[in-house]
């Protein structure tokens, strides 16, 4: 066990690599009363072709596949689900599904080392019959029909489809009616005996419990234990050309306000410290269009918008800005936004109060055992480890680096989505 | 954890003194009566003061001043909770040990800023904030159809007693908003801050001399009248038939609301009876609800039951296809019935004990959420943690029958979605 001083933060996190190739994370807070753990599969809705372990054939796999298999491991052989397992004691159980990853979780405050044993038993027992899996196919239909009527939801999905040509993040982690009809239990068997080995999985564990503890019940798990295979997982690597799929959309959907989403497509190929390059894009939405911005100041005055949001997301080779707008005229306010990307000039004394904010935005948030650890797994799915040293890497943020990386940029490749109301 | 109450006679100081946490999070509230006609203005009001005030006079330099504090979080709510309203104000920052000396001082000053300097003075920059704040509450209010589960479930409170408090938009009207000027803003400021009730909790690890003596000078509320109402709406009449109503909407899904009305109730049943008795129903996923409609059934992706305590009502919802209507009503009125004939185990009993006993303990880890168990003391009679650890064991079957008993349904709605055909 190794630890691992997550510096400037009083706090620590625990690693070690079992011999199955499990890797495992634990975060304790002997103060807190609560704990959570994350078991997470490497496999998510953008895996879709893949050698299933034991064949030789490459398949393409039904859009939706891994979230239909999410639901389905809740429904156990033995009849005993873990829904019913954890609420036994008023824990609570969940999983969910995205482009890269699918988890399993428990969320409590007893029965910590029962609660892992079974958490690990259960995600390594599928229980895949034609019938229980026909009679899923009712319930997702409701779960994507829901999406398909939220705007921002569809907002979100048109503007992927804008920015990426060839990218699965293309589809929708739920799939499609139609699609999710053609699975079959075989399907999903391959997909778990695939993806779900160990050496593909991570566990992460913070709040009140005892390391030692813990790695004993994970050592001496059956489940685990028997769900090696040794085999290497090869999949089908898809090319993403840096050019945009489509430059404007513009749909209609039952809403009274216009609607706009601005996405913009940064390569990070060449990019050294995607930690880093991230973090400086982070401090320029901050400083240009965040809460205190002149801009958002500016867009106010000219009733040009009323809610804004910002997000960034890395999505496989790529870095994405999205800008997201209630406006009236949502052309200049698009426009607004070019400008001002094109005509940055972020002062030092900005930075240094972005930086302090950070800082202790960190210390808030490292005294949270669900935010640490969502925020670990969002590291070591998006860079591949945890960052242990973020205060100091956020005081090393300076503005010649800032500049650089900005310039380094080409704005301009970028996707815009307008939802209309509806016309009556 | 250590709880202090101080009558500061015009207010209540509530001291919670933990080291749990690197925080120290402060909460003003002021309740008052519920007025239909004002909750427009007072929802105005409360984004108004945290967007302009006599020292900061715009948002940007309201938040550079708040990222100047370490990251301060200052913030305001509105609510109806019975028949009263519910402004609060929310302060959450670092520990000094963390930032440096002078912090807790600098930060209620900004606190005390936002709730006593409004800016009604400089002309122009407050014409700046109403325009901005009128065009987004505009967009709000407009958009409530945007969100169809809770437009289904504000439509089936105003078919159940369009007059009840229950029944107000929270959002607010039109109507109302179009009415708003600043002499009307103004006026209902003093109200608001001379004759609510106010109550203001501090939490977190702190000097408790030093803390009083900065309440006493920074928070000089002069209150002089204090409302005498119960919060609590309660049913003199239960319905004898559920009316049903529907609504058609552009969208895929339909969103099912019932609305039951609760009888009524001694403290006992009210605080402890009644929780278990919903968790064994409709809320979680061991419930009736989740198992027979969606896990039996396959007849929704989603279907719950919720307590809204203050108003004495059940809501029950449900993402269903409109097919299916009739179907789940019987289901979800079967299930009722069978609460109310003892048709459940000892077992479900305990289970919704160590789910409450669970849920409970998660309060711990959350500031906010521990000054929301003293709150429901001031209005609920509701015990304190240990308290409530020792009445939830005294529920016995026998009491949840009763209860089961006074709980009927009054209003089922349908929103139904246009759409459904091509989906299934």
């Amino acid at each position: 066990m190794k630890e691992i001083k997550l510096k400037g933060l009083d706090q620590s996190v625990f690693y070690e690599e079992l011999s199955s190739g499990l890797k495992v994370y634990m975060v304790p807070y002997p103060n807190k009363s609560n704990y959570a753990m994350h078991y997470i599969a490497k496999y998510g809705s953008t895996n879709t072709t893949f050698i299933p372990v034991g064949k030789d054939k490459m398949i393409k796999v039904p859009d939706g596949s891994a979230h239909f298999l999410e639901h389905k491991m809740f429904e156990q052989e033995d009849g005993v689900d873990p829904f019913t397992f954890a609420a036994k004691t008023g824990t609570s159980s969940n999983a969910s599904t995205s482009y890269k990853t699918t988890r399993y979780y428990f969320e409590g405050n007893t029965g910590f080392c029962d609660n892992l044993d079974y958490l690990l038993t259960f995600v390594h027992h599928p229980y895949f019959t034609d019938q229980n899996v026909e009679k899923e196919k009712g319930i997702i239909a409701e779960e994507i029909m829901q999406y398909d009527d939220e705007v921002d939801w569809v907002l979100d999905e048109e503007l992927r489809k804008a920015i990426f040509q060839k990218d699965n993040t293309r589809i929708d982690i739920g799939g499609t009616i139609e699609s999710i009809s053609q699975i079959t239990k075989e399907i999903l068997y391959d997909i778990h005996r695939t993806f779900y080995q160990p050496s593909n999985m991570i566990l992460v564990i913070s709040g009140h419990f005892d390391c030692e503890e813990a790695l004993e019940v994970i050592k001496h798990n059956q489940a685990l234990k028997e769900a090696v295979t040794n085999e290497k997982i090869i999949e089908e690597k898809i090319k993403e050309p840096k050019e945009v799929n489509l430059k404007k959309k513009e749909i209609e959907f039952n809403i009274v306000n216009t609607k706009v989403a601005y996405g913009i497509k940064i390569p990070l190929k060449e990019v050294k410290d995607r930690y880093k390059f991230n973090l400086y894009l982070g401090l320029m939405n901050n400083i240009v269009f965040g809460l205190s911005s002149r801009f958002r100041e500016r867009m106010k005055q000219l009733k040009l918008m009323t809610s804004f949001y910002l997000e960034r997301e890395i999505i496989g080779d790529y870095l994405i800005l999205t800008y997201i707008a209630d406006s009236k005229d949502p052309e200049r306010f698009v426009q607004e936004i070019k400008k001002e990307l094109a005509n940055m000039d972020i002062q030092e004394e900005e930075l240094e109060r972005l930086k302090k904010v950070w800082i202790s935005s960190e210390v808030v948030m490292v005294d949270n055992i669900v935010m640490t650890l969502e925020n670990m797994v969002y590291d070591i799915i998006t860079y591949g480890d945890i960052i242990p040293n973020k205060v100091d890497i956020f005081r090393s943020l300076n503005k010649e680096e800032l500049d650089k990386t900005l310039n380094s940029i080409d704005f301009s490749n970028a996707s815009m989505v307008v939802v209309h109301p509806k016309k009556a | 954890m250590n709880y202090k109450k101080i009558d500061m006679g015009s207010y209540q100081l509530h001291f919670i003194q933990t080291d749990r946490f690197k925080t120290i999070t402060v909460r003003v509230c002021l309740r008052d009566k519920i007025v239909k006609e004002e909750i427009t203005l007072r929802n105005f009001l409360t984004t108004f003061l945290t967007y302009s005030t006599d020292t900061y006079r715009s948002k940007r330099e309201l938040v550079l001043k708040a990222q100047d504090l370490y990251a301060v979080n200052a913030y305001t709510k509105s609510y109806r909770a019975g028949r009263f309203n519910m402004i609060s104000f929310y302060l959450s920052m670092l520990n000094e040990k963390y930032t440096e000396k002078g912090m807790l001082s600098a930060s209620l000053d900004f606190l005390a800023d936002i709730i006593f300097h409004p800016n009604f003075y400089d002309e122009e920059k407050f014409q700046e904030a109403f325009q901005y704040l009128y065009q987004s509450m505009e967009t709000s209010i407009k958009g409530l159809k945007e969100n169809p589960t809770l437009y289904s479930a504000v439509r089936m409170l105003e078919e159940m007693d369009k007059d009840a408090p229950y029944a107000y938009h929270e959002h607010g009207y039109l109507s109302d908003l179009e009415k708003i000027d600043k002499q009307l803003l103004e006026e209902y400021y003093h109200k608001m801050i001379s004759s609510s009730l106010v109550d203001i909790y501090v939490i977190g690890d702190f000097d408790e001399d030093e803390m009083l003596l900065y309440m006493k000078e920074k928070m000089a509320f002069e209150t002089f009248k204090r409302p005498k109402v119960s919060q609590l709406i309660v049913h003199d009449k239960l319905p004898k038939r559920a009316k049903i109503r529907k609504e058609e909407v552009d969208g895929n899904q339909s969103k099912l609301t019932i609305g039951c009305k609760i009888g009524q109730l001694d403290e006992f049943e009210r605080n402890y009876v009644l929780s278990i008795y919903n968790m064994i129903l409709g809320s979680g996923s061991e419930s009736k609800f989740f198992r027979i409609i969606r896990e039996q059934n396959s007849m929704a992706y989603y279907v719950y039951s919720s307590l809204n305590k203050l108003d004495s009502l059940m809501l029950i919802r449900a993402g269903i296809s409109k097919d299916n209507f009739e179907q789940v009503v019987k289901l979800i009125k079967k299930e009722m019935k069978e609460m109310a004939t003892g048709d459940f185990k000892e077992e479900d009993i305990e289970i919704a004990q160590n789910n409450y006993l669970t849920l409970l303990k998660e309060i711990e880890d959350n500031e906010n959420a521990i000054i929301e168990t003293y709150l429901a003391k001031d209005l609920l009679n509701l015990g304190d943690i240990e308290e409530r650890k020792q009445m939830i064991k005294k529920v016995t079957k026998e009491d949840i029958i009763q209860v089961a008993k006074k709980v009927k349904i009054d209003t089922i709605f349908l929103l139904e979605g246009n759409k459904e055909d091509e989906g299934n």
